[in-house]
Parts: C-alpha cells; sequence; structure tokens
C-alpha cells in the first residue's frame, strides 16, 4: 500500500510540475466519466449518447467504470484530476459516499456533472438524470387501467439506489389515487434476473390473487415473468422499467409483462455533454435537468422495434 | 457417530418448529403448492451443496460455484441460440464446470495453492468470461426444449427438485459407500496419516474439485433454463448459500467430518427460514440478521458436539 501512495504522489509532483496553463488553452477539452458499470445494457446506452455528442462536440472523453465499488470509483477520480481534465462527469456508486472525492475536484476547480444518480455533498454544477418519480407515477396509472381500477398488487424492489427508491415512491404516489388498489407485498429482488425470481416465486405463493406487480428494472421484470410462467399466472399484469430489448420482446410477444417505463439513456448522455459544453462557454446551467420517460406498451414497443435503434 | 446422529435430528426438529411457528403467521405457508415452492427455490442451492459438502469434508472451500453457475449458463444458452442440439447442450455446461474445477483442483492439489485462494481466483476470473462471452448481455430466444430442465414438471413435482433429489442421493451413496467417498473423508480428516495409508491424496483432492465443477455446470444450466436466458450476473454470492447450507447442515468448516443427510436439512433450514419471512413480508434486511444468526449458531453447535465428543473420548 505505501508504494502505491508513493506511486500516487510521485505522479501528482509530476502533474504538477506541468505548466498551469495546460488545461486552459488545450485545443480540445477533456472530459473524465466514471460510470455506474458497463454491465446495464442502460450505461452502454448513456455512454453512447456521451460519445456521441463528444464526438461532435469535438471532446476527448476519458471513460472508466466504477463497478459497484466505491474505492474504485474515487480512485478514477483522483486520476482524473492528476490528468488534468476540464470537466468529470460521475454516476456514483453511492449518493453520500462520493461526496469527498467531489469535494476534492471542487478543491481543484475542476466542475463535476452528475449523470443517472444524484449525489448528496460536494458542488456539483449540474445532475442530469430521468425523472423516476415520474416514471413510477406511470407505471402505476399504466396498471391501474390494465387491472380495471381495482386489485391487490406487488412490488419487487431494490431499495438500495435511490433512483429505485424514487421509482418506488413515485409508482405508491400514483397507486394511492386509486382506492381500490392495495399494496400487499414488497420483496428485495436485489435488481437481478436470479434473485428477483425467487422473490417472485415467494411474493406470488403467499397471494395467489395478485392482479399486479411492479417491477423496478427489467432484469426484475423478466425475473417476475418467469416465476408468472411456471406459476401459470396468466392474468397478472408486470409493469417492468427500462425498456431493455430483451423487455421489448417480451412485451410484443403478448406475455405477462404487459408495459414498461422506458427511460432515454442516450438522451441523458446527449444533454450531459450539451449542458458541460454550455458550462465551458460560461453560461447559466440548471442545477437540475430532467430528462422525460415515458410508458412503452406492446403497440409503442412495436413501433420502436421498426424504427432503428438510435 | 451417535453425536453426529444427534445433531441432525436436533436440525430436523429445528426446521419442523421453525415450519410451525410459519405455518402460525404467514398466509399460504402450509400447503402443498407452498412445500414444492420451497423445493423449487432451494434447488440449485442443493444441487451445488452436495459437491461443496464433498469439498469441505476433505478440508478445502470452493468460493467459485456462483460464477461457473453464470459461465455455465450463459455458455449453455449461446450454444442454443446457435442451434446445438440438446445432448450436446448438456456436454457444454457440463464440460465447462469440469474445465473450471479441474483447472481450481490442479491448483489446489498439485501447486499447493490454498483452496481459498484458488478458487477465488476462479470466481473473479470464471465471472469475468461470463461477460466475455456473453458481451455483458442476457442471452435469450432459446429453443422452446431449453426450458425442459427447469420448468418441467413431472408427477406434481418440479424438474429441478427432482435433479436436487437425484444428485443428493448419488452425492450421500458417493460419499457412504465408495472408497473415493471414504478417502474423502480420509483426506479432510488427516491428510499426512491418509498418504502414509497409501491414499493418492493428490489424485483425491483434484477429482473433488473437478466434480463439483461438474455439479456447478448442472445447477448454472438448471437456473438457466429456469431463467429462459443465459444471465451473466446470475449467480452472485451463490457460495455464500451454498456453504451456509453446508455448515449449518453439521458439515465441518475444518475437515473430515459432514453428511449430505445434514446438508439437505441445512439447505431445507434456511429454505423454510427465507420462504417463510418473506411470506410474513418481514422487513428483507431483518432477514439477512437472522440468516446471520442462524450461520453462528450452527457453528458454535458445532464446536460444542466436538468438544464434547473429545470430553467424552
Amino acid at each position: 500500500m505505501p508504494r502505491r501512495l508513493a506511486l500516487l504522489l510521485a505522479l501528482a509532483a509530476l502533474a504538477a510540475c506541468k505548466p498551469k496553463d495546460a488545461s486552459s488553452d488545450r485545443a480540445t477539452k477533456t472530459i473524465g466519466v466514471s460510470l455506474l458499470t458497463r454491465e446495464h445494457d442502460f450505461y452502454r446506452q448513456l455512454e453512447a449518447g456521451l460519445r456521441d455528442e463528444a464526438a461532435k462536440k469535438g471532446y476527448k472523453l476519458i471513460v472508466t467504470t466504477g463497478d459497484f465499488d466505491l474505492a474504485k470509483q474515487q480512485s478514477e477520480i483522483d486520476n482524473f484530476l492528476v490528468q488534468g481534465v476540464d470537466a468529470i462527469v460521475v454516476c456514483p456508486t453511492d449518493t453520500k459516499g462520493i461526496a469527498p472525492a467531489i469535494e476534492k475536484a471542487n478543491a481543484a476547480n475542476v466542475p463535476v456533472f452528475t449523470a443517472d444518480i444524484a449525489a448528496q455533498g460536494g458542488k456539483v454544477v449540474s445532475h442530469i438524470a430521468s425523472d423516476n418519480v415520474a416514471g413510477g407515477r406511470l407505471a402505476a396509472e399504466y396498471m391501474a387501467k390494465a387491472i380495471g381500477g381495482k386489485g391487490d398488487v406487488g412490488i419487487i424492489s431494490q431499495p438500495e439506489l435511490q433512483s429505485v427508491i424514487d421509482r418506488e415512491s413515485g409508482f405508491r404516489e400514483g397507486i394511492a389515487k386509486y382506492p381500490g388498489i392495495h399494496i400487499v407485498a414488497a420483496i428485495n429482488g436485489a435488481g437481478v434476473r436470479d434473485r428477483a425470481l425467487r422473490a417472485a416465486d415467494d411474493m406470488f405463493q403467499a397471494h395467489p390473487k395478485l392482479a399486479a406487480v411492479f417491477a423496478i428494472n427489467d432484469e426484475t421484470a423478466l425475473g417476475a415473468l418467469s416465476s408468472a410462467q411456471t406459476h401459470r399466472l396468466n392474468e397478472l399484469v408486470i409493469v417492468g422499467y427500462d425498456a431493455a430489448p430483451e423487455a421489448l420482446k417480451a412485451i410484443v410477444q403478448g406475455t405477462q409483462l404487459k408495459a414498461d417505463v422506458a427511460q432515454q439513456p442516450t438522451e441523458i448522455g446527449h444533454r450531459t455533454i450539451e449542458t458541460i459544453a454550455a458550462h465551458f462557454a460560461g453560461r447559466q446551467v440548471p442545477p437540475v435537468i430532467a430528462v422525460p420517460v415515458r410508458i412503452v406498451d406492446a403497440d409503442s414497443a412495436r413501433a420502436l422495434a421498426a424504427t432503428p435503434a438510435h | 457417530m451417535n453425536r453426529q446422529r444427534f445433531a441432525e435430528y436436533a436440525l430436523v426438529l429445528a426446521t419442523l418448529v421453525e415450519a410451525l411457528v410459519f405455518a402460525g403467521v404467514a398466509p399460504g405457508f402450509l400447503s402443498v403448492a407452498n412445500i414444492l415452492n420451497i423445493a423449487m427455490s432451494v434447488a440449485i442451492t442443493g444441487i451445488l451443496a452436495v459437491g461443496m459438502t464433498a469439498v469441505i469434508v476433505s478440508g478445502g472451500i470452493d468460493l467459485s460455484v456462483g460464477s461457473v453457475v453464470a459461465l455455465t449458463g450463459v455458455s449453455a444458452a449461446i450454444a442454443a441460440a446457435h442451434g446445438v442440439p440438446a445432448p450436446l447442450v448438456l456436454l457444454v455446461a457440463l464440460g465447462i464446470g469440469l474445465a473450471t474445477g479441474a483447472v481450481s483442483g490442479a491448483l489446489v492439489a498439485w501447486a499447493r495453492v490454498p483452496s481459498f485462494v484458488a478458487t477465488l481466483a476462479m470466481l473473479t476470473a470464471a465471472r469475468g468470461l461470463a461477460f466475455i462471452v456473453s458481451d455483458g448481455r442476457s442471452i435469450g430466444g432459446l429453443p422452446s426444449w431449453f426450458a425442459v430442465l427447469g420448468r418441467s414438471v413431472v408427477l406434481g413435482v418440479p424438474g429441478p427438485v427432482i435433479l436436487m433429489a437425484a444428485v443428493m442421493l448419488l452425492g450421500a451413496l458417493v460419499l457412504t459407500q465408495t472408497a473415493f467417498g471414504r478417502h474423502i473423508y480420509a483426506v479432510g480428516g488427516n491428510p499426512v496419516a491418509s498418504w502414509l495409508a497409501g491414499i493418492r491424496v493428490r489424485r483425491v483432492t483434484f477429482a473433488i474439485y473437478a466434480l463439483n465443477g461438474v455439479l456447478a455446470g448442472l445447477a448454472g444450466l438448471t437456473l438457466a433454463s429456469r431463467l429462459g436466458a443465459g444471465v451473466p450476473n446470475a449467480g452472485n454470492q451463490y457460495e455464500l448459500d451454498v456453504i451456509a447450507a453446508v455448515v449449518v447442515g453439521g458439515t465441518s468448516l475444518t475437515g473430515g467430518r459432514g453428511t449430505i443427510a445434514g446438508t439437505l436439512w441445512g439447505t431445507l433450514f434456511i429454505g423454510v427460514l427465507t420462504n417463510g419471512l418473506n411470506l410474513a413480508n418481514v422487513d428483507p434486511y431483518v432477514q439477512k440478521i437472522a440468516l446471520g444468526v442462524v450461520i453462528v449458531a450452527a457453528a458454535v453447535a458445532d464446536q460444542l458436539s466436538r468438544r464434547w465428543g473429545e470430553a467424552a473420548a
């Protein structure tokens, strides 16, 4: 460990020796990006959006991934500061835990932007993300219509993430408008398919007359779908979140997965770079930029499949 | 031996008491449908627990099974999606499982790498491979026969449950009725004495890990079949569930002691606990604490029974 620290210090010293004007006078601006992960389709699309817009603006991107590991993400941000980037985009692995790293960037006068997941603490110029509360509300409205305004429903959640907490609270808010609908179960499916499958097995067992399930992402929705199929719950309505290709396919095929809340990750990527460009140009940018979400059902999914992927 | 029997009966009793409590507080707990549901939910863990029992009895540990489940599931799904016929897909899953187990086994047996380290390396490597071969995406769009293993029902019993029962029976027979099985206990109890007694300790060790890999491949194929897709992030931390089931079942982490019957009840005990707490709508964080308490209680019981055993001897 001390050896690594020494190496880091040496690198920092080297960086400090470089002429100070290196970053401001450089023809091309460099932006350091630390994603949450590359394992999710969502983040791949977000990255594509970032790269796409950055190429248009002529910015250089350094893209890394925190892999759900706060320590790794912190060291990535340290590296960005050593490399002398002009701006940092971070999708925090931990909403509160990322604060010290952001404060370090603040101290170095490097502007920080968050995408998809917000940070608490430190100074963030702008947060660009889906409106997840609105997404949860949309899911509730669609579900209420699909089950005729009454019945018992469940949630398969992943309460460790702020974006999921927002989805769930939006959903609960939306369902509260329908006195005939009761949320009878909320189980943690850990956001991955096999765990969600087990959670759904237990939920359907405890509540065999369940009318609908809100799954907080598509892996969860597909796990719940597998379970519903083995339990032969043909009338069940599942509403998912993310509109990943596999989920869209299930929706089009007329399975119990009836609809998905679609985020626009590519658009989040575009808007993030646009916001950074505005900031570079010295314009005032809003502290929160909400990228709209929408509901996708079988009809709109077919239309989406007909148009080439962006 | 009698003490071990006693511990097993105690666990059976504990499971039944646990079931009675849940029957009182959780709606729908005591029904045939839910009992099958519990059996189904522990089937994958149960299959893996048989191999893990042998590994732990031999004095080792295998941390890689969760990752191997993902790697073999994804590989089988890719093969099936490319039109490879069913028997070959089975071979792909079992073969890749065997290969990972053989690597771990060779490292432990001949390179003398501690099993914790060798299989920890396999844990990360197999997970990485699963993401590489699948390009990080789930592999869906599989032919209908792919679902047979995971979703078929024979005389009201789900396929994975039958598979678990068969694997457990076979595992118990191998451990108790074959020379290889007795050698596993001997190696775990005292490797030096085993070697002096003419047991080929390294070969036995290698074979245990290789066979454990085959079982992980079978579990990976079954899980992918149940999910209807090969999912690269599936099986995450399964090794912990499996080790917990084996330890609660009375297998000693220091090697030399343990039975498949104990493992069956350990698996069921944890399955009933998770299912009952879910049905009773208990907070998921509290569930994690409950599982922790159970594991510690099992370890303490193991220590106590050993001390009594030494005092008696």
